[in-house]
């Protein structure tokens, strides 16, 4: 670890916070100005007494400034509030919870995106124009096309209903989140149109690196096919995947909130679409603030990764 | 189907230096390249043989093969920058083309790296052999590539222009270094160059080709004295001399490089040649020994050429 | 022509000539290239049979696309309905096409905004460099690290769900990889001799921008614009798919997977009408994005 690279990592980080802040603040006064007090209205009327010691609570009486100042320390604390609709829950422990849950999904959609789609992307390109390309290409081409709702519309049938009735009722795959294997259908629905991706990026990046006069060097000097392969073509091949490795986490990220609300998985994601709907602006606020460091600490991890496998790359 | 080559056979006897000379295009570096298999897809090797002492190369099965490249026969290319894997240390290189056969043990073979750095005259070997090869200067980077041919200790080098990307400073010591190592250890090297000059520093024998076949071969006091194809020819009287007493204007060797899909009939450098005659446009000349040693393709030959005119 | 005291040139020295091989210009030989492409074909043909239901659409569909039981709700495929009835009865195949008149509404409008605002950032970075690409440059930069779902989701929430704040709140968060790309592009044309001539003559800096450095970005600025409406679409698909996107009773292929979900096993027709027509529509212009990404590319030119 380097100098530079240690200064790297503060600059970025305090990129990260501020940006954080940045978003987290304009929604707080987006919402604040734009709909005040609008989190009670679907309760029923109160009395104005009961209604003014809520808004009281929540220091929504305040000048926006004034709250916002507030609100400001709380965060810089690691405190984000409380739930306007389910008072008394503390947001911050709530989102800690269910980042934990979104971070395993995202996790797992990852690994199998990023090892099926290198897996698939290798054999391809080593068997360029056998039917294992085209299969593959051609399973690429449509799965990166194909919006994750829908895939994960034709696991749900093809696992519910078909398995049921290829076991004859011995299996049967239930939505939700309890049991371990209940992560399977919708990482493998988050991940597929990425692993897509990489699986096409990983061939044409093949294709080119084992045409590089590199490759025909170790060939030369007689390596072994694997060490060829591994070491010296899939190395550099990585690269340009590598790349696109922070677009896409960032694209599973937001594509967690999608599959979060078709399984009923209680995470970041359906937190988010539950507390819009129920104009909960606190949690709102929260969730933000929490994705928003999120993005830009996977986009950090990712850029920390480049000088381990390109050493030409230094910070 | 284009035939990059057609009909060529030479020899290279143990420790000799022998020269490939050519334009882009002539096939050369395709002829280097099948000596190793290693010529590219959809490229095929379709007919003959490639002996290294008693064993066809082309008959060779994977793992044969694979433990004669590299050991038996070492390759340097021509461009130091994209031959050299650019996320890997230059020792590291050095040590897995050791590692890859069964000449030396894996601790000999870590042992060897700064010795062979040293060997090809890279300063400060030590430090060098962890660099990348991005840190290297072209130079170096071509002496590393020699140090990786050489680290098994090859009875043959094939050189495939290896000064062509280099300054002109650069590439006198990078021939002095071969010429050495030819030298001090018997190893016999194959140059392939489009560069004149660099063969008569270097080379024994030469061999110049055209168009996929050989077009004249013999010794390098041969083929600079007394040219007999007049590619050959033509190609002398296109550099300036500086060891001459007569200076004579430069000539051009007027035309374009062949088009290997489209080749003429007959001679297939006539339509660049100077001194062709009716014949050359319908029959394609043998390749016949016109001196002891020396052989040349061509109907008409240099010394009947200039015979037949009159200088003033 | 230098000559050999002595020697003379033979007969017909010059003829020998080679041709001159045939000059392309850079859009002809692309041209020629994406008609060779299978698969971009293929694509401009779905296109084109989208553009078309959508722009019927808006004079006629088979029924009205608002109106609800005109026969059996969760019916399936029939003559008179040809691709069914959805859960509260509305003709699916006509919703396919008001759909489809959403969707590019939507990718095209955003594919537009986001080309503006991309381009013109790229362009000022690029050429100006210094301060002005410097400050773009940390805008780009910062605007990655929002989570885009989530900005469009709040914007379309705050101001309306409508199609123009749709097609603006997903550009807004989606502008910079054309503004980069156009960045690398003018950084590369900027340093050409051509600028270097324009400006040598004493060519104005917005002039030198318009008229010699943008032409010569359009290749792999309309690869990306190519590319970007289908995430645009795809952006919208999800929207409607949470429910977020534009409000019923206008057809969006999203809302109508969404809504045919519960019902998956018995009537899946209700969800596979949209999702096919969402996946064939996004395939269709990625293959043309690639043909044309491949078409432009300089170094496979034959």
């Amino acid at each position: 670890m380097t100098r530079g690279t240690l200064i790297y990592i503060i600059q970025r980080l305090l990129l990260i916070t501020f940006t954080a802040v940045a978003i987290s603040s304009i929604v707080f006064i987006g919402e604040h100005a734009l709909l005040p007090g609008d989190a009670f209205v679907s309760e029923r009327p109160h009395n104005p007494r009961e209604l003014a010691l809520l808004l009281h609570h929540f220091n929504l009486d305040l000048p926006l400034p004034q709250q916002y100042q507030l609100w400001v320390t709380g965060v810089l604390h690691g405190d984000l509030g409380e739930s306007l609709v389910n008072r008394g829950v503390q947001i911050t422990p709530l989102l800690v919870r269910e980042l934990g849950t979104s971070l395993e999904l995202g996790a797992a959609a990852l690994i199998f995106t990023v090892g099926v789609g290198l897996t698939l992307g290798l054999f391809a390109a080593l068997k360029q124009n056998t039917w294992i390309d085209y299969v593959a290409s051609s399973t690429a081409v449509v799965g990166y096309s194909m919006p994750s709702f829908v895939i994960a519309t034709l696991l749900v049938l093809v696992t519910g209903k078909l398995f049921y009735i290829w076991t004859n009722g011995a299996f049967y795959y239930e939505i939700g989140w309890g049991k371990p294997t209940q992560i399977l259908v919708p990482a493998i629905a988050l991940g597929f149109p990425y692993a897509s991706i990489v699986a096409r990026l990983t061939r044409a990046s093949m294709l080119e690196v084992i045409r590089q006069d590199y490759v025909r060097t170790a060939w030369a000097k007689g390596l072994r096919p694997r060490i060829v392969i591994i070491r010296h073509a899939l190395r550099n091949a990585l690269i340009p995947v590598i790349t696109i490795l922070g677009p896409l986490a960032t694209g599973i990220l937001t594509g967690v909130v999608v599959i979060e609300n078709i399984f009923g998985i209680p995470g970041l994601g359906k937190e988010f679409i539950d507390s819009i709907l129920n104009r909960d602006y606190n949690i709102v606020i929260g969730v933000f603030t929490f994705y928003a460091a999120l993005v830009g600490l996977v986009n950090l991890g990712v850029d920390l990764l480049y000088p381990v496998l390109d050493p030409r790359i230094r910070y | 189907m284009v035939k990059a080559v057609d009909g060529v056979s030479f020899e290279v006897a143990e420790g000799e230096t022998l020269g490939i000379v050519g334009e882009s295009g002539s096939g050369k570096s395709v002829t280097a390249l099948s000596l190793l298999r290693l010529v590219p897809d959809p490229g095929r090797v379709v007919d003959g043989r490639v002996m290294f002492r008693a064993a066809d190369v082309l008959k060779m099965d994977h793992e044969e093969l694979r433990e004669f490249r590299g050991s038996d026969v070492a390759m340097i290319f021509q461009d130091p920058m994209s031959s050299m894997n650019p996320v890997l240390r230059v020792g590291f290189q050095i040590e897995e083309a050791m590692d890859a056969h069964q000449r030396f043990s894996h601790k000999q073979a870590r042992e060897r790296i700064v010795p062979m750095l040293e060997t090809v005259r890279i300063p400060a070997a030590p430090q060098r052999a962890k660099d990348y090869p991005h840190q290297f200067s072209g130079g170096m980077r071509q002496r590393a590539m020699i140090a990786m041919g050489l680290s098994n200790e090859p009875s043959l080098l094939i050189a495939d222009e290896p000064t062509t990307a280099l300054d002109v400073t650069v590439q006198a010591s990078i021939i002095e270094l071969l010429r050495d190592l030819n030298r001090e250890r018997g190893m016999a090297i194959i140059l392939i160059t489009h560069n004149l000059a660099v063969v008569a520093s270097l080379c024994t024998r030469v061999i110049v080709m055209y168009a996929g076949r050989i077009v004249e071969s013999g010794t390098t006091r041969q083929i600079f004295n007394s040219p007999q194809h007049p590619y050959t020819w033509s190609l002398l009287r296109s550099l300036p001399r500086v060891d001459e007493q007569q200076h004579d204007r430069l000539l051009n060797i007027r035309g374009l490089p062949p088009d290997m899909t489209n080749l003429p009939t007959g001679c297939k450098f006539h339509p660049r040649c100077r001194f062709r005659v009716e014949r050359c446009f319908r029959e394609e000349p043998p390749l016949e020994q016109v001196d002891p040693g020396q052989l040349a393709r061509c109907w008409v030959l240099m010394r009947n050429a200039l015979k037949d005119e009159v200088h003033d | 022509m230098a000559s050999v005291p002595g020697v003379a040139l033979p007969e017909g020295y010059i003829e020998d000539a080679y041709d001159m091989p045939e000059q392309v210009t850079l859009w002809q030989d692309a041209w020629r290239r994406v008609r060779r492409n299978k698969l971009a074909l293929v694509g401009t043909s779905i296109i084109a049979i989208l553009v078309l239901m959508a722009v019927v659409s808006v004079f006629w569909t088979p029924y009205p696309v608002w109106k609800q039981a005109v026969g059996p709700t969760y019916a399936g495929i029939s003559a008179q309905h040809w691709l069914g009835l959805d859960a509260a009865g509305r003709d699916i195949f006509s919703r396919i096409m008001g759909g489809a008149l959403i969707s590019l509404q939507v990718g095209v409008g955003t594919m537009l905004i986001v080309s503006a605002i991309g381009i013109v950032m790229g362009l000022l970075a690029g050429f100006y460099r210094g301060a002005i690409d410097a400050a773009i440059s940390l805008a780009i930069n910062i605007w990655y690290g929002i989570p885009d779902l989530l900005v469009v989701i709040l914007l379309v929430l705050l101001f309306g769900r409508s199609l123009a704040n749709i097609a603006f709140a997903i550009a807004i968060t989606r502008w910079m990889d054309m503004a980069r790309l156009v960045r690398g592009q003018t950084f590369a044309l900027r340093e050409r001799e051509f600028v270097e001539a324009a400006r040598s003559t004493g060519t104005r800096n917005l002039v030198i921008i318009f008229r010699h450095i943008f032409p010569n970005a359009l290749g792999p600025i309309l690869v990306q614009a190519t590319y970007a409406v289908p995430q645009a679409i795809l952006f919208e698909a999800f929207l409607s798919y949470l429910g977020l996107g534009v409000p019923p009773p206008t057809p969006s292929w999203g809302a109508m997977a969404a809504d045919g979900f519960h019902a998956l096993e018995l009537a899946p027709h209700i969800v596979l009408a949209p999702a096919i027509a969402l996946s064939l529509t996004l395939m269709a212009f990625n293959f043309v994005g690639d043909g044309l990404r491949d078409a432009l590319d300089p170094r496979m030119r034959r």
